[in-house]
């Protein structure tokens, strides 16, 4: 895995104040959210909240901009806050604050009280919070925006036996769930916020865009008179902690709770209920006993669990209560938020269970990033994700069933409706644990026994959906590189298939283009002058001209727009590949970056393999020909006149003898890296026709994988001019005897070292001058066809006036087919300060106006019409001047240049 | 005119009959408190720049931005997954008053001793410039140091709207390319504005291999490092959305000479009039023959398939909100061919021209918005009784609680809208919502 880069957070496992602050005031009866700051933060936040709670989520921007960044964004809030009423009409408005307001240094509050000493009519209670998003994160957030609710309320402190609750960021679903215990326990409470409704709202006959669910203002103000606070957080910073704050400035009894998860943390917050004089319904005490029962169900399944938790502070404090009352170890239990006292407590919670099983590992991570979560997952061993969806990837990565809570849930639908919060609430989450562990064992425990007990007979594993380059193999790359190539080893036999050379069914639908750029050859065989293309692979006669690797690519991109079939690209001298080494790599490497799809071949005598054999790997070679005519040196001695290695000329048998270990060594190399090895032997009568077979088996042990024994055609000028071709017969049955041992090539064409196409359909000359047609002429295609020039914004309808077009779209036509000859740029400048030519006294007189006009006329000017949705009385003129027939119409292009065509026909 | 319309937003709404007299207001600042439902000037980078797949992207800033883009875009890739992922500078308190600036320098030195790409882009959000961050330099100082290209993309939020953000992507891609101007040209063509969501790029690039047309680059969809720095090769750039690349389409033509053509590859009728354009300019005969054939052949096949919804759409009415003018475009032809009416159509950031066009391809009663809320966007789909609204994900719970089907054209989607099989998905995404048995249910 990579290391830790400690300087960036990657793929974060929080959100941003204002975040949280907008969800906190959902949870306000018709309250609405402005943040002060650009725009694109309520409209991430919106979208990020949207798609979590399957609910419309408005939240307003003061939308500011260079000028508000510059000179204090006082005007954009004003209007934001006017706007905002007039659409909404809400009773609070929440105004956050972000990093960019933060930063200019805006004195929010100071801006509301302006606002609302000018507008005194204004009954709208406008509530500040600071909210940068640098200074903490979602959770944070929420409880400021409570915190600031609490403070600039217009709070009531006449006592009143109701009892506050204060939750942090729970779901509407556990909102409601609360809700329904508190009615129920005959208290009267006041729940903030209540995003029961807003966040989760019913489907009507109508919709009131306001959110008007939610903890009423006056019942907010009356917070200060209740007679105790409970707060069901552990971990609220004590300056943004509203119940702090009532018990500060109001006197009102503050008992801090965990959050109720689980049974330890519910039972502690039913009898603080009873404390305060509550009844528990008798409901309640039933789903215990239920949630009793389903413990003792689930506890040999949950036994198993190694789960990483992750969350804000109290989620994952609570989540890690229940999971240990289950003896569920999270062996990562991490937040996002920077939350100091966590990890005591939370390492105080997990040693005990941990060490009932043994568990030595875990990790409490604070101010942590999935990075760190993944990183502390896999080390110690989890098996089970429980946390928001943010989760998804890597239990995508490594095939861990995650369970969905919290926040954000975007993957699924529902997240709005997700239950934690008390016994039922905790049941839920217990059977979905326990579930989720089931289903992962029930899906492998039959192949973990049978892969313990049958190691050898192990299936290939499935690759992960993330694909080979996931994040923690990328610094493992060379390594992947050299050694097992798993994706390629199984694409080289689908290219094996589609090679013309290598597979017979291929060679009649497959093309392949040899691209000739390697001229030097580095070996004198005595059947071979150079100044021909090396009879190994091309029938002598004709030679070569030799490309560039650049001259090489366009040969291959013009050929490839002609052949769509052609699936391979060779390298097959003239010379040898490996003797132009540079040149060969760079064109295999451009004709790659032009078609990542291309399977490439080469050819060589084989010398300097040992040396190039892991560039070619590297390089996606897939298929390598090595012609091998003796595994004897003292055969091969007769066959090689000279071998030039390493700046010595080795002549006789000692040249042969280096040249056959190279080439025994290249490709053994070749054949371990996965690469398809084909041997062409060329048979010379009398020399090494009785030792052929030798050949074929030797190369054969070293994983050769076909071979092609070919007649030496003998040249005129070379040693071997006069000897006498093997016959056909001779030819055939030597193949035949061969093929016990490795499969043959029958279908060779021996073919030129500049060949295209198909295998016995030589397209190279005719292609030769194709591709030396540079551009293709602007002709028309055929007789009486006419040009036109048309107006147009999309390329598809006439939809541009003449005097706006800042191109024409340059057609010919002869009435029935059309061609585009090119889209033809009038000017440079800019298409907005054109003009339509329709009314000259409006701007028609400036300088810049006729100037546009006169270049349009002039850009027209080759053409026998105009068509344009609209054009104006002086071009349409000067265009009739000139012989220009001009169509005025809405209509496709094709259509409109077909019409245009055949009337203006002669 | 119903009512729910701010005064400073009146300008941007009109009546298609009304268009003649003035043109919409469009291409300004949001109105504030309007409840905009557009981006930001990062967001428009963010979503340019992201589908680079090798690519390393730092946002510089912190966490708000680089949290709600994580990986949220269905641009996928056929190599590297490194763009899936979600790296920040992760600004907090202390480095808004010494500055972010060393602490990017440092996170740049660590990701190249990690990961060792060849490319990575900054983003600079809001806060950077305005607590002094020289970003530039230390780009400057670390493409110096490991000899790698570190380009900062300015996308200061306030600094304009996404189609500033696109811009600046653009000069991002410039930066980038212009070192590797020299290049030899050769046959192929790149493709510009489209992001590969659910494939689409693949879409148009099997469309082009069928034609014989060979795609040098892609921008941005699929793309990678080694990939791009081959554009100034092609012989002709394809602006598919022209919103995004027109910019960069007109630089490229500038710096190194390579003519653009807008294309379409939504719906039927674009996606031939592309290919065959694509072909005619960028091929020969033969390539425009094969063309012709691919483009009659899929046009008969989509045809045939498509019918039998045709006749259960016919007569329904559409509204349509979407990012750009172009798409907004494509999608009200698409309806007409449906046999369906728009009634609204609106975008976040189209053009006075695409709005004009808008105004002519539309009914006279039908409502054209620039940039609108949801407030406008509800009272006009109650008044025009839309069926079906058009729009990404923050819209998809409005039109659900008015008891509207919704059809996706977001980038959050896994199923393309491309090309011809888009043009399938898409018809019986619209059918499986507006005649879903829910709504009879709900309304009954």
């Amino acid at each position: 895995m990579h290391s830790k880069i400690v300087n960036l957070n990657t793929n974060p496992c929080k959100m941003c104040m204002p975040m949280g602050a907008v969800s906190a005031f959902y949870g306000i009866a018709g309250c609405m959210s402005i943040l002060h700051g650009s725009q694109g933060c309520s409209t991430y936040i919106r979208r990020h909240m949207a798609t979590h709670y399957n609910e419309p989520v408005d939240i307003a921007s003061s939308s500011l901009t260079e000028e508000g960044t510059v000179f204090g964004g006082e005007k954009n809030l004003i209007r934001g806050l006017d706007n905002l009423i007039k659409l909404y009409r809400p009773k609070v408005i929440g105004v956050s604050t972000t990093c960019l307001a933060e930063t200019i240094g805006e004195d929010v509050p100071a801006i509301v009280r302006g606002y609302l000493e000018s507008r005194p009519d204004c009954k709208v209670k406008v509530i500040t919070v600071n909210s940068a998003g640098y200074s903490g994160t979602q959770y944070e957030g929420w409880f400021r925006a409570l915190h600031a609710l609490v403070e600039q309320a217009d709070m009531d402190a006449a006592p009143h036996n109701g009892v506050n609750v204060i939750t942090g960021p729970i779901s509407p679903a556990d909102t409601r769930a609360l809700k329904v215990l508190l009615n129920g326990t005959g208290l009267s409470c006041t729940l903030l916020p209540d995003i029961s409704d807003n966040l989760d709202g019913k489907h009507g006959a109508s919709y009131n865009r306001l959110p008007s669910g939610g903890t009423p203002l006056a019942e907010i103000a009356r917070m200060a008179g209740a007679r105790a606070t409970l707060e069901l957080a552990t971990f609220t910073p004590d300056g943004a902690s509203p119940g702090r704050l009532l018990e500060e400035k109001y006197n009102v009894p503050l008992t801090r709770l965990n959050m109720p998860i689980g049974l330890r943390d519910t039972d502690a917050f039913l009898r603080a209920l009873e404390n305060l004089g509550g009844v528990i319904p008798a409901g309640v005490k039933e789903e215990r006993g239920r949630f009793l029962d389903a413990m003792i169900d689930a506890h040999k399944y949950n036994a198993l669990g190694r789960a990483a938790v992750f969350g804000e502070p109290d989620l994952v404090y609570g989540l890690t209560r229940l999971c240990c009352e289950n003896g569920l170890i999270p062996v990562v239990a991490a937040t996002g938020s920077n939350c100091p006292p966590l990890a005591a407590i939370l390492e105080e919670e997990i040693r005990p269970a941990a060490d009932n099983v043994l568990v030595t590992r875990f990790s409490v991570l604070n101010f942590a990033d999935f990075d760190d979560i993944e990183r502390a997952a896999l080390e110690n061993g989890a098996n089970l994700l429980i946390g928001n969806s943010d989760g998804r990837r890597l239990a995508h990565k490594h095939s861990l069933p995650i369970v969905r809570c919290g926040f954000p849930v975007h993957d699924h639908v529902g997240g709005q409706r997700i239950r934690l919060l008390g016994y039922s609430g905790a049941l839920q989450l217990l059977d979905n644990f326990a579930n989720a562990l089931i289903s992962r064992q029930e899906s492998v425990f039959r192949t973990e026994i049978f892969d313990r007990h049958h190691p050898a007979l192990r299936p290939e594993k499935a690759s992960t959906p993330f694909g080979p380059e996931s994040l923690t193999a990328m610094s493992d790359q060379a390594q992947t590189h050299g050694k097992t190539r798993p994706s390629l080893q199984k694409s080289f036999a689908e290219k094996t298939r589609s090679h013309p050379c290598f597979s017979a069914s291929a060679c009649g639908t497959s093309a392949r283009i040899h691209l000739p750029v390697a001229p030097d050859c580095n070996i004198q065989c005595n059947y071979c002058v150079r100044s021909f293309d090396c009879p190994n692979e091309s029938r002598p006669g004709v030679t070569t001209k030799i490309l560039s690797p650049r001259e090489a690519l366009e040969r291959f991109v013009r050929v490839k727009a002609e052949m769509p079939n052609l699936t391979v690209a060779g390298i097959a001298g003239p010379g040898d590949a490996l003797a132009n080494f540079a040149e060969t790599a760079q064109t295999l490497r451009l004709v790659r970056e032009a078609d990542p799809d291309i399977t490439f071949c080469l050819s060589t005598n084989g010398l300097l393999l040992p040396l190039y054999a892991p560039q070619l790997i590297e390089l996606d070679v897939s298929h390598v020909t090595i012609t091998i005519n003796a595994v004897d040196p003292a055969i091969g001695a007769k066959i090689y006149k000279h071998v030039s290695y390493l700046g010595t000329r080795y002549r006789a048998e000692a040249g042969a003898a280096v040249l056959l270990s190279n080439q025994l060594a290249g490709l053994k190399l070749l054949a371990d890296g996965g690469v398809v090895c084909k041997v062409n032997i060329v048979l010379i009568k009398g020399v090494n026709d009785a030792h052929v077979e030798n050949v074929v088996l030797k190369v054969k042990s070293l994983g050769a994988s076909i071979v092609n024994i070919m007649q030496m055609i003998p040249v005129r000028g070379s040693a071997f001019e006069n000897f006498t071709l093997v016959s056909n017969r001779e030819h055939m049955a030597l193949r035949k005897r061969c093929e016990v041992h490795l499969p043959q090539m029958y279908h060779c064409q021996q073919c030129r070292a500049d060949a295209v196409g198909l295998l016995g359909d030589d397209q190279s000359i005719r292609l030769r001058e194709a591709v030396a047609a540079e551009a293709r002429t602007d002709a028309p295609v055929g007789g009486g066809a006419l040009r036109i020039a048309v107006a147009s914004r999309s390329g598809v309808v006439v939809d541009q006036h003449f005097g706006f077009a800042d191109q024409f779209y340059i057609y010919e036509s002869d009435g029935v087919s059309t061609r585009l000859v090119e889209a033809r740029r009038i000017s440079a400048s800019k298409a907005s300060c054109g003009m339509c030519g329709e009314d000259p006294g409006r701007r028609g007189n400036t300088a810049e106006g006729m100037g546009k006009i006169a270049k349009a006329l002039a850009a027209v000017a080759d053409c026998k019409a105009v068509v344009a949705m609209r054009i104006g009385d002086s071009p349409s003129r000067q265009l009739a001047e000139k012989g220009i027939a001009v169509f005025s119409t809405y209509e496709t292009i094709d259509k409109a240049v077909r019409h245009a065509a055949s009337k203006c026909a002669p | 005119m119903c009512a729910q319309i701010l005064e400073e937003r009146q300008e941007s709404i009109k009546l298609a009959a009304d268009y003649k007299a003035a043109p919409i207001r469009c291409d300004a600042a949001s109105v504030s408190g309007a409840v905009s439902q557009r981006a930001c000037v990062y967001c428009g980078a963010r979503v340019v720049l992201n589908p680079i797949t090798d690519a390393f992207h730092i946002v510089h800033g912190p966490i708000g931005c680089a949290s709600y883009t994580w990986d949220i875009r269905g641009s996928l890739s056929s190599g590297s997954d490194l763009y899936r992922n979600s790296f920040s500078t992760d600004l907090q308190e202390k480095d808004v008053v010494f500055g972010g600036a060393e602490k990017l320098a440092a996170a740049i030195d660590e990701v190249m001793r990690v990961y060792a790409p060849k490319l990575i882009f900054i983003y600079c959000t809001c806060i950077v410039g305005v607590i002094g961050d020289d970003v530039e330099a230390v780009c400057r100082n670390a493409e110096r140091a490991w000899g790698v290209s570190v380009i900062p993309v300015k996308a200061p939020g306030f600094s304009g709207n996404k189609s500033t953000g696109y811009k600046m992507a653009c000069e991002a891609l410039m930066q980038l390319l212009l070192p590797h101007k020299d290049q030899s040209r050769n046959n192929g063509v790149n493709i510009l504005g489209d992001y590969n969501l659910a494939g689409e790029m693949w879409i148009i690039k099997s469309y082009m291999r069928e034609t014989g047309i060979p795609v040098v680059s892609t921008f941005t969809g699929d793309a990678a490092y080694d990939r791009l720095l081959r554009a100034p090769t092609a012989r002709l750039n394809v602006v598919q959305c022209a919103g995004s690349m027109m910019y960069l389409a007109q630089r490229m033509e500038e710096e190194f000479g390579i003519p653009w053509i807008k294309a379409s590859f939504f719906g039927v009728e674009d996606t031939s009039a592309a290919i065959r354009q694509v072909a005619d300019l960028a091929g020969t005969p033969e390539n425009r023959r094969r063309a012709e054939q691919l483009v009659s052949r899929e046009s008969a096949r989509v045809t045939r398939l498509v019918a039998p919804y045709y006749t259960r759409l016919a007569g329904k009415k559409a509204a349509i909100f979407v990012g750009g003018g172009f798409k907004a475009i494509s999608l009200v032809r698409q309806f007409k061919e449906m046999g369906m009416k728009t009634v609204l159509v609106g975008t976040q950031t189209g053009r006075a021209d695409e709005y004009e066009v808008l105004g002519k391809l539309v009914d006279p009663d039908t409502v054209i918005l620039d940039d609108a809320n949801p407030a406008e966007l509800e009272s006009f789909m109650r008044e025009k009784g839309a069926d079906i609204l058009v729009g990404g994900v923050k819209e998809r719970p409005l039109a659900y609680k008015l008891g509207i089907a919704f059809c996706d054209h977001n980038h959050e989607r896994k199923h393309a809208l491309a090309g011809y099989e888009g043009v399938e998905n898409f018809t019986r995404e619209v059918n499986l919502s507006i005649n879903s048995p829910v709504w009879r249910h709900v309304r009954g």
